[in-house]
C-alpha cells in the first residue's frame, strides 16, 4: 500500500473569535487517485477544512487547528503554503479572485515559474495543462475575456500546472451558470477517469458532481464526521442526510418521492441518467398526467403588473435589447433568465429605472419610470442589487430601513412603526444597532429586500439574487420571495439557478440576444425546450423526465409534480391524488 | 454581471515600430530625465524650463506611440495650461519688485507688469517640463514591465514587484465596481441636496461599500497566489525579461548629457 495522499488526525479548527470548533475531530485517510466529496450543512466547516488541506488555515487564515494535517508525507503545520502548493493545489469558488497576470498563458505559469521550474518545462506544463482544460488555443487572451466556466477551467489548468498529486476543489461551480458548471464538471470527468490525481471536493451541485467522485463524507451541523463510504450512501441513509441539512441529488429525492407514491423503485437513483433509465422501467397512470392546470399559477389577470413596448435599449454603441414586448402578470413570480449577454440586468435597470428607459415604453402599474419622480417610483418598484452592500448607505440596520421612508416623507412615529414591524418580519430585531456590513451574508441580503419594499412597492425586481450563495442562503431567500409573492408582491427576478426558479417561479422569462425567446408559466416553458434553444441547460430533473421514453412524463418539471403520479393499475384514488397534487 | 467590450487593457502591445520610447527598460526612462526634473525644480528664470521642455516634447512626438487623445493634451491642453497658469501666478507674484518693470496690460484697475508676467511664465514652464519629462516614461511604460523592471535590475523583492502587477487587475474592477455602487445609491434617493457638501457626502458614501469590497477581493486573491507557491523561493524563473540593454544605457547617458548642457548654457544666458 503506498502512503496515503492525505491525512487527518483528531483535525478540529476554530476560527478566530468563533466559540466552536468547526470541523470538530476529524480523522480522514484518503488514498490516492481517490475523488472524495465533502459534504455538509451550512455552517459545518467544509471550506475551512478545505482551507486546512494546504495550510491555509492556520498559517494564514487566522485560526486554531489541533490535530495534524498530512499531505503526502509533509506536515501542513511546518511546511509553507507556497511550498505545500507542490503537493496540494486550490481551486477556489470566486474565479475572478484567482487571477493574477495578463493572459491565459501567464496566468498557467504563474506557479511553476514561483517553483522555479526551467523556461521550458513551464511552456512544457502549461501546454499540457491548457490543452487538458480547452483553453489551449486562447492562450493570448485576458482571462477577463473568458466566460465563467472558462475561467474556472482555467483555475483547474493552474492547478494542473503545479502537478501537485492532490487538487482541493471548494465550490467550484457556486458561481458559474449551468453551461459553466457542466464545463468544469466535464474536465473533472476526464482528469478522475485519467486516474493518478486525488480530487478533494466540496459542492453543493450535487447532480453533476455525483458523476465524477467516488466516494462521499459527511460532516453534521456541528462539524463532526458522521458518515463515510461510497457514493451508495446517500441512498442508505437518505433521510438521515435530510434531517441533517444536507442537500441530496435531485435524482435521488425524485426516486424516493415516486417509490412513496408506490412505484417499485428498487435500486433509487443518484443522476440524471440514472433516473431516466428508472423511468423508462415505470409504468405511470395515463389518467394522472402531471400537466394538469396549476392552482398555483392564475389564470393572467386583467391588467399586466408591467407592460413594455417596443423597448430597445444600447450601451454604448452596442445594441442590448431590440424592441423588446412584454406583459408581466400581476401576482406572478416570473425569473428571468438567459445566458451572459442575453440583457437580462440590462432589462431589469430599465423596468426600475437604474438605467432610465425611452420615455413611453414601460409602464408599471400605470407609472412611466422615465417620468416618475423617484419617491413615486420607489412606491412602485422595489429593486434589489446583486451585491447587497452596494446599495447599503446608511450606519445602522434600523437607519437604513427608516431612509426609504424619510425619502418618502413619512412621519416620524409612522416610521418608527414600520421600522420596527419590518425587523420583525425579516429576523433583524436583534441587529437593529449592527452596522449593515457587519451582519451575515443570509441577513444582508433579507436587509436589502426589505429596504426595496417598506415604500409599499407592489412590484419587486432583484438582479441575481442567489449568485455566489450557497444552496441553504438561496433558499431562505427563495421562501423568502415566494412568502412576499403569496402575499400579493409581483417578483421579477434574474437567476440562473433553475432548478430554484422550477420549484418556486410562477412564469419563466427567456431572454436570447435582446430579445424574448419564451415568455409563460414555468412548466411550459421548462418543458417546451426554449432553454436549449436560447443556449441554456434545463434543471437536472425537467432533464431527466424528458429523456424518458413515455411522453406521460415529460411534463414533470419539479419535485411537488410528482405528487400526482400513480403507477399504473393502481387506480383507486387516481382522481383525489390529482387533486391533492394540484392543491400541493 | 455582462461588461460591454471595453479595449482590453492587458492586451500585448503590438510592436512598436520606429517609437523607440517603447523599446527602452522602464527604469532608463526614470533615470534619464530625473537629472532634468531635479534641475528644473531648482531652476531660475525660464530658460531651462522652456529649453527642456521643447526637447521633451519633441521627443516624445518623435519617440513614442500616441492616442489621437494623447497627442491633443500634448499640443492644445498643456499648451493651454501652460498660458493660463502663466497669467494666474503672475497676478500671484510679487507686485513689489515687478513693479519697477515696463507695464504690459493696463485695463482699468488690472495693471500686469512684464516682470510679474515673467516671473509666472517661469513657474508655470517648470510645472510643464516637469509633467512632460515623467511623461518620456509615462506615456511608452506599461505596468507590468515596470514591475518586472524593478525586480530584474534593482532587485526589489519579487513578492513586493508582483503584488503590485496583482494589485494592477483590480484597477478596471474597482472602475466597474464604483459605477454600479453609484447606480445602487442613486436608486436608493442618496442624492438629498446639490453643492459641493452634498457631493463630498456622497463621495464618501462610496468608499465603505468599495473599500469591504476590495479589502475581501484583495485578500481572496493573496490566499489564490500563495496557493499557488507565490514566495516559494527568493526568486522565480522569470519568461518575461525586460533587459538592460546597451542602448538603454547610451540613453540614460544621452539625457544627462544633454541636461548638463542644457543648464551650463542657461546660466550663462
Amino acid at each position: 500500500m503506498t502512503d496515503p495522499a492525505l491525512e487527518l488526525r483528531g483535525v478540529r479548527i476554530r476560527h478566530e473569535g468563533a466559540e466552536r470548533f468547526t470541523p470538530d475531530g476529524i480523522d480522514l485517510l484518503v488514498h490516492p487517485g481517490e475523488a472524495v466529496l465533502v459534504l455538509g450543512p451550512s455552517g459545518s466547516g467544509k471550506s475551512t477544512l478545505a482551507l486546512a488541506l494546504n495550510g491555509l488555515v492556520p498559517q494564514e487564515v487566522p485560526a486554531e487547528l489541533q490535530g495534524t494535517v498530512t499531505v503526502d508525507g509533509l506536515p501542513t503545520s511546518g511546511t509553507p503554503v507556497a511550498h505545500l502548493s507542490a503537493h496540494v493545489a486550490m481551486v477556489f469558488q470566486d474565479p475572478d479572485a484567482q487571477i493574477v497576470t495578463a493572459t491565459v498563458l501567464d496566468e498557467v505559469c504563474f506557479g511553476p515559474e514561483n517553483l522555479l521550474v526551467p523556461v521550458a518545462e513551464v511552456l512544457d506544463r502549461a501546454e499540457h495543462a491548457l490543452r487538458r482544460v480547452g483553453l489551449w488555443e486562447r492562450r493570448h487572451e485576458n482571462p477577463d475575456r473568458l466566460s465563467g466556466g472558462g475561467r474556472q477551467r482555467l483555475a483547474i489548468a493552474c492547478a494542473l500546472a503545479l502537478r501537485s498529486p492532490v487538487i482541493v476543489l471548494d465550490e467550484p461551480t457556486a458561481n458559474l451558470d449551468p453551461v459553466g458548471a457542466e464545463e468544469v464538471f466535464a474536465v473533472l470527468g476526464e482528469l478522475v477517469a485519467e486516474g493518478g490525481r486525488t480530487l478533494v471536493l466540496i459542492e453543493h451541485a450535487l447532480d453533476a458532481a455525483l458523476a465524477v467522485i467516488d466516494r462521499v463524507v459527511v460532516l453534521d451541523g456541528t462539524g463532526r464526521l458522521v458518515l463515510d463510504g461510497t457514493v451508495g450512501l446517500l441512498r442508505e441513509h437518505a433521510d438521515e442526510l435530510l434531517a441533517l441539512g444536507v442537500w441530496l441529488p435531485t435524482a435521488l429525492l425524485a426516486g424516493l418521492r415516486l417509490r412513496a407514491q408506490g412505484f417499485p423503485v428498487p435500486v433509487p437513483p443518484l443522476t440524471p441518467s440514472a433516473l431516466t433509465t428508472l423511468l423508462d422501467s415505470l409504468r405511470p397512470a395515463t389518467d394522472a398526467r402531471p400537466p394538469a392546470p396549476r392552482e398555483q399559477t392564475p389564470a393572467p389577470p386583467a391588467r399586466p403588473a408591467v407592460t413594455v413596448r417596443g423597448l430597445s435599449v444600447s450601451r454604448g454603441r452596442t445594441p442590448v435589447l431590440h424592441d423588446l414586448d412584454l406583459d408581466v402578470p400581476a401576482g406572478s413570480f416570473t425569473a428571468v433568465v438567459g445566458v451572459n449577454g442575453a440583457g437580462k440586468t440590462t432589462l431589469l435597470h430599465a423596468l426600475a429605472c437604474v438605467v432610465p428607459p425611452p420615455r413611453g415604453t414601460v409602464d408599471v402599474l400605470g407609472v412611466d419610470p422615465a417620468r416618475a419622480d423617484p419617491r413615486r417610483l420607489a412606491r412602485t418598484i422595489g429593486f434589489v442589487f446583486q451585491n447587497p452592500e452596494h446599495q447599503f448607505i446608511r450606519s445602522t440596520v434600523a437607519d437604513e430601513l427608516a431612509h426609504t421612508l424619510e425619502l418618502q416623507r413619512v412621519a416620524r412615529p409612522a416610521i418608527d412603526e414600520q421600522v420596527e414591524r419590518m425587523l420583525e418580519r425579516f429576523g433583524l430585531v436583534e441587529q437593529r444597532d449592527a452596522h449593515p456590513f457587519l451582519l451575515s451574508g443570509g441577513q444582508k441580503r433579507r436587509l436589502s429586500v426589505g429596504t426595496a419594499l417598506l415604500a409599499g412597492a407592489p412590484v419587486l425586481a432583484l438582479d441575481e439574487p442567489t449568485f455566489g450563495q450557497d444552496r441553504a442562503r438561496a433558499r431562505e431567500l427563495l421562501d423568502l420571495l415566494a412568502e412576499l409573492n403569496r402575499a400579493g408582491t409581483t417578483v421579477l427576478a434574474v437567476t440562473h439557478d433553475l432548478q430554484l426558479v422550477a420549484e418556486h417561479a410562477t412564469h419563466v422569462l427567456v431572454l436570447d440576444g435582446g430579445r424574448v425567446a419564451a415568455h409563460g408559466p414555468t412548466a411550459e416553458v421548462l418543458g417546451s425546450g426554449a432553454l436549449e434553444a436560447a443556449g441554456l441547460i434545463a434543471p437536472p430533473l425537467a432533464r431527466a423526465f424528458r429523456a424518458a421514453a413515455d411522453p406521460a412524463w415529460h411534463g414533470v418539471t419539479r419535485l411537488a409534480d410528482l405528487a400526482s403520479l400513480r403507477p399504473a393499475g393502481d387506480e383507486t384514488d387516481a382522481g383525489s391524488g390529482a387533486g391533492a397534487g394540484a392543491a400541493e | 454581471m455582462s461588461a460591454p467590450p471595453t479595449p482590453d487593457p492587458f492586451a500585448p502591445a503590438p510592436p512598436p515600430r520606429g517609437r523607440f520610447l517603447h523599446a527602452l527598460n522602464p527604469l532608463a526612462k526614470i533615470a534619464g530625465p530625473l537629472p532634468a526634473i531635479v534641475a528644473v525644480l531648482f531652476a531660475h528664470g525660464s530658460a531651462l524650463p522652456a529649453a527642456l521642455a521643447a526637447a521633451t516634447l519633441l521627443l516624445v512626438l518623435v519617440g513614442a506611440r500616441l492616442s489621437p487623445r494623447a497627442l491633443l493634451g500634448l499640443l492644445v491642453a498643456l499648451p493651454a495650461a501652460t498660458a493660463v497658469l502663466t497669467l494666474s501666478f503672475a497676478f500671484w507674484s510679487d507686485a513689489g519688485r515687478a513693479s519697477v518693470t515696463p507695464l504690459v496690460i493696463a485695463l482699468g484697475p488690472v495693471r500686469l507688469h512684464e516682470g510679474a508676467l515673467l516671473a509666472g511664465a517661469a513657474t508655470a514652464l517648470r510645472l510643464a517640463a516637469i509633467v512632460l519629462l515623467s511623461l518620456i516614461g509615462g506615456l511608452t511604460t506599461t505596468g507590468p514591465d515596470l514591475a518586472r523592471s524593478l525586480v530584474q535590475q534593482l532587485r526589489v523583492p519579487y513578492r513586493v514587484g508582483y503584488t503590485a502587477l496583482a494589485a494592477y487587475r483590480f484597477v478596471p474592477r474597482f472602475g466597474h465596481e464604483l459605477d454600479v455602487i453609484r447606480q445602487a445609491h442613486r436608486v436608493r434617493g442618496m442624492t438629498p441636496g446639490r453643492g459641493p457638501v452634498a457631493a463630498v457626502r456622497r463621495r464618501v458614501g462610496y468608499l465603505v461599500p468599495l473599500l469591504a469590497g476590495a479589502l475581501r477581493h484583495a485578500e481572496r486573491v493573496a490566499l489564490a497566489m500563495d496557493s499557488r507557491a507565490f514566495g516559494a523561493h527568493p526568486t522565480r524563473t522569470e519568461r518575461h525579461l525586460v533587459p538592460w540593454r546597451v542602448r538603454d544605457t547610451a540613453f540614460v547617458l544621452l539625457s544627462w548629457l544633454l541636461t548638463a548642457s542644457a543648464i551650463l548654457i542657461a546660466l550663462k544666458v
